[in-house]
């Protein structure tokens, strides 16, 4: 019987908010992916989005603001073969916990990391997050927004992120199609999830999305695929492509897989080319003491270089 | 001749290969059978300013370094004007006669305010103020002026490259000459250092040995010296002992951000990734290396290695005062989760980003006090090059034993001290590992059920559990039940009372010397060996001086420390910080307040002569507080 993914724990969002679908969408990408709990962890960073691994029945970890990306990494380097989906708000990873998301871009660990872009900081009451708009004015701000936004999408194409995708929370199975996809992709994707927010972003609501997404999928012409043969010409196209793409937001607001590069190699291969066994033997397995309880460790022949 | 004894400094500018000059020297001295306690003293800058090592080469192994001099080899001008106050009555100064035309006023890599200083003292002496006055001085003071004119030493030498490239190797080959270490050491040496690159060694030993026949020829060459018989030992620096340490201790996980004194353990974890084996019975114990990862900063380092303990890897990071500000936060989340994790933590003068290159041990109370929240850590301390290679061994099984953060203390000045080591017991600690969940259904990760506050860690691939910052229940889901909360703030604490009562004394704190001798110096860290030379210095005195020597700050050993108290003579707190703060952990611990203090807090290592002195003034009552001030 297929694992059911979802925990026994209460969930204590607000009613109607977005972070629902996403879990939705999450277990059941991970049912169709016949994976078991052992297969699988969940980190997260602090909001209301940082709760999610607690309502799913797998391994989790709800970690500190800002910090569910280098936690992630280290579970994933030290056993790379666990799956690891990061579950974020857009203040966690987009403002405090920025300078992860640009590093992890560079690394390409192979984190699957979904962001739930509601524009607002829900668990401190609805201050405005990196994402929204200059000038805009939600329901928890006493002026409107002094600052400019971040696009999550250029953002991450330009920090290296081999897939990004957007998704939009109201629809679940074509946000359970991108979690597939994004999971078995071997390095690190990315998914900005539109997450209507409706106790304090009254302007983005699930309406409003609504009335804006289209899916890039349903073009005949749209093919986000990199593969490690192409040329750098080609290659290269489709990333300015990707770009242009994710500048799209006023009247129309696409939704899919943008970016698909499968020629970069993750840092999980990078590190295996130079610790020996890294793959066979990851640091989470390796035994480090004999049966009488001793290091294995020879310290001259190690430290040869040390002797005199 | 034999039982030699000497202090020896070694400088040039930044950059000029002056780590080649005392490696070259150091190693040397190890192909002959001595042994050589060394120093490295740097600006925090690439290239040009003052750099130097103070070695003391001995038959027994040095514990700590002393001034005057017997040797300072100058390899450029600047060497000269820092080192003035070095000199004494037989000094050997040992210089380029081409750097005798330098000014002070040219030297402008000199720190502004020392070389105002040198320049007074030029001026109150009547000095010229340039190389020829300083060694004017120094002859006065009773140095013997060795002048040796380094070009005419290389001349008609075919070298690649411009001569002065070779001077590092130059100045010490001469050095060794005077000294009278055997040639076929120094050439030696050079394959060590050289490695496989035959070019570059067949080069330098033109250089040693132009150095040896220019000694020859002007009578300046020392007796040779005696062969002492030596099994082989490992030439380490705290760095070095760290790293081993802590890949004998298991540890298959590494983070850094870039930091200097801290980021040398993880470059050499790098440089030995490929681990050796002793036996390779069992394919599991015998596989793998160990992992370093580059963060893109400390908030990374420390959250990335704490991702990597919670999935099964023994793992660690390495970091100084300004890093380790970075990752309190975390620090208390692994207190919280309980997370076996290891930071080692190299203190270097602060605040801030203080002197970045040089000494301090100014972040005891910091490290005790690190995170928001109460929580158990462990706080431990390493002195010399041993200790830091079982102390990591050791803070790894802490870890993993009580499931808990564990900071491990070293200072920058043992960080780059380097030393001798002659054995390493495999056999010396076991390598423990946390206690496991058997594959439970409905594992609980934060089980109450257990007396030693111990619950069984679970591993992600195998076991599902979860894990917040915030309070939790047994299974690890966020709780704020008042009656819960108030068992898992008691389980965590347990952890740190059952560490305290398992983990013997000697782990703890120790004695050195006699129990009833009429001073007792309280100290930690890298002043141990030269409070230990200082005991014997005062014995030849006619003075009896032991040593309570702290190891463990957090479990504090307070029964032990307020009984040997008590009953001490004198009591002199001896620290390279401004605030004597392991006397105040010592009074927080056991109300037993420490009067009398010997403190150092301008980044360098504190010296026999110093020490000796300034116990002087504290045992006849002059002075309660003495601030050391040697080193350049
Ligand atoms: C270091 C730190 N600073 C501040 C906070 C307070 N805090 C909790 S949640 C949050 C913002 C969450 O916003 P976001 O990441 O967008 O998540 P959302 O609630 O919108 O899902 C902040 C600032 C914290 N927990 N830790
Ligand atoms: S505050 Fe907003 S984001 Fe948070 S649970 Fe409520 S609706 Fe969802
Ligand atoms: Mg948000």
């Amino acid at each position: 019987m297929a694992h059911n993914f979802r925990s026994d724990v209460a969930i204590d969002w607000c009613p109607g908010c977005g972070d629902f679908g996403i879990v939705t969408g999450l277990t059941q990408a991970l049912t169709e992916l016949n994976y078991g709990p052992n297969d699988v962890v969940a980190v997260s960073g602090i909001g209301c989005s940082g709760k999610t691994p607690h309502y799913l029945n797998m391994a989790g970890i709800h970690t500190l603001h800002g910090r569910s990306i280098p936690y992630a990494t280290g579970v994933k380097l030290a056993n790379p073969r666990l799956k690891v989906i990061v579950t974020s708000g857009d203040g966690d990873m987009l403002s405090i916990g920025a300078g992860h998301f640009v590093a992890e871009g560079r690394r390409n660990t192979g984190l699957t990391i979904i962001l739930y872009d509601n524009e607002v900081y829900g668990l401190t009451k609805g201050q405005a997050a990196p994402t929204m708009a200059l000038g805009e004015k939600t329901k928890g701000l006493t002026k409107p927004n002094v600052f400019g936004k971040v696009n999550p999408i250029t953002m991450a194409l330009s920090s290296g992120y081999s897939f990004v995708a957007r998704g939009f929370s109201f629809d679940t199975k074509h946000l359970k199609d991108l979690i597939k996809k994004a999971v078995t992709h071997e390095g690190s994707s990315f998914i900005d999830v539109l997450q209507p927010c409706p106790t304090y972003n009254n302007i983005n609501t699930m309406e409003w999305y609504r009335s804006k997404v289209y899916k890039m999928d349903d073009e005949k012409a749209w093919d986000p695929v990199v593969m490690p043969e192409m040329p750098a010409e080609a290659a290269n196209e489709k990333f300015s492509n990707a770009y242009k793409r994710g500048l799209e937001w006023d009247d129309k607001i696409p939704i899919g897989v943008f970016y698909d590069n499968r020629a970069i190699p993750s840092f999980v291969k990078r590190i295996a080319e130079y610790v020996p066994d890294y793959l066979k033997n990851p640091p989470a397995e390796q035994i480090v003491a004999g049966t009488d309880g001793y290091t294995n460790v020879d310290p001259f022949k190690t430290f040869a270089d040390r002797v005199i | 001749m034999s039982n030699i004894d000497l202090n020896l400094s070694i400088g040039g500018p930044q950059g000029g290969g002056i780590d080649t000059s005392s490696n070259l020297i150091s190693r040397a001295f190890a192909s002959s059978g001595y042994n050589v306690l060394g120093v490295r003293e740097f600006h925090s800058n690439i290239k040009g300013r003052h750099s130097y090592v103070h070695l003391r080469i001995r038959e027994e192994r040095p514990r700590s370094l002393k001034y005057p001099l017997d040797f300072l080899v100058a390899l450029d001008p600047d060497t000269i004007f820092e080192h003035l106050e070095d000199v004494a009555t037989g000094t050997v100064v040992l210089y380029d006669t081409n750097d005798e035309k330098a000014e002070l006023a040219q030297a402008r890599m000199i720190m502004r305010d020392t070389a105002k200083r040198i320049n007074s003292t030029l001026q109150e002496n009547k000095l010229e103020l340039n190389v020829k006055g300083a060694l004017a001085l120094m002859k006065n003071r009773g140095a013997k002026i060795m002048g040796i004119p380094f070009s005419k030493v290389l001349e008609g030498t075919e070298l690649d490259g411009p001569a002065t490239r070779y001077y590092n190797v130059l100045g010490a080959s001469l050095t060794l000459s005077i000294i009278g270490l055997d040639q076929k050491f120094t050439r030696d040496s050079l394959k060590h250092i050289f490695g496989n690159k035959e070019k570059v060694i067949a080069l330098n030993v033109k250089v040693v040995d132009a150095a040896y026949k220019y000694c020859v020829e002007n009578g300046l060459a020392g007796e040779t010296l005696p062969d002492m018989d030596a099994a082989p030992r490992m030439l380490l620096t705290g760095n070095d002992g760290a790293a081993l340490g802590k890949i004998m201790g298991g540890l298959r996980f590494q983070t850094y951000y870039p930091i200097t004194p801290a980021s040398d353990e993880s470059s050499i974890l790098e440089e030995h990734e490929d681990i050796k084996w002793l036996s390779n019975e069992n394919e599991k114990l015998s596989s793998g290396g160990v992992t370093v990862v580059q963060t893109e900063d400390e908030l990374s380092a420390i959250t990335m290695a704490e991702g990597a303990a919670i999935t099964g890897a023994r793992s660690a990071t390495a970091t100084s005062g300004p890093g380790f500000s970075l990752m309190a936060e975390a620090i208390s989340f692994a207190g919280i989760d309980e997370i076996p994790v290891v930071v080692t933590f190299y203190q270097r003068g602060g605040p801030s980003t203080g002197l970045p290159t040089r000494n301090g041990q100014a972040d005891l109370m910091f490290a005790l006090n690190t995170g928001h929240g109460e929580f158990p850590k462990m706080v431990i301390s390493s002195g010399d090059v041993e200790e830091c290679i079982y102390d990591s061994m050791k803070a790894l099984n802490y870890a993993q034993r009580y499931q808990l953060p564990v900071i491990h203390l070293i200072d920058k000045n043992l960080a780059n001290t380097s030393d001798f080591v002659p054995e390493i017991d495999t056999k010396k600690i076991k390598v423990e590992q946390s206690l496991r969940t058997e594959n439970k259904t409905d594992f609980k990760r934060y089980t109450l059920d257990t007396k030693n506050g111990v619950s069984p860690m679970g591993i992600f691939g195998k076991d599902i559990f979860w894990m917040t910052g915030d309070e939790h229940d047994e299974l690890g889901h966020v709780t704020e039940d008042p009656i819960i909360r108030d068992r898992m703030m008691e389980k965590r604490f347990t952890k740190l009372k059952v560490a305290d009562e398992e983990i013997p004394d000697e782990d703890k704190v120790q004695v050195y010397g006699k129990k009833d001798a009429r001073i007792t110096f309280i100290t930690w860290g890298s002043q141990k060996g030269v409070i230990l030379d200082s005991i014997d210095a005062l014995k030849a005195k006619g003075i009896e001086a032991n040593m309570l020597y702290l190891k463990m700050f957090e479990p504090f050993p307070s029964k032990f420390v307020d009984k040997f108290l008590k009953k001490a003579g004198t009591i002199i707190d001896v620290e390279s910080n401004m605030t004597g703060q392991a006397a105040k952990v010592i009074r927080m611990n056991t109300g037993f307040e420490v009067t009398n203090f010997i403190l150092k807090y301008n980044g360098r290592h504190i010296t026999e002569d110093e020490l000796v002195s300034a116990t002087a003034d504290i045992v006849s009552k002059k002075k309660k507080i003495v601030v050391l001030e040697n080193g350049a």
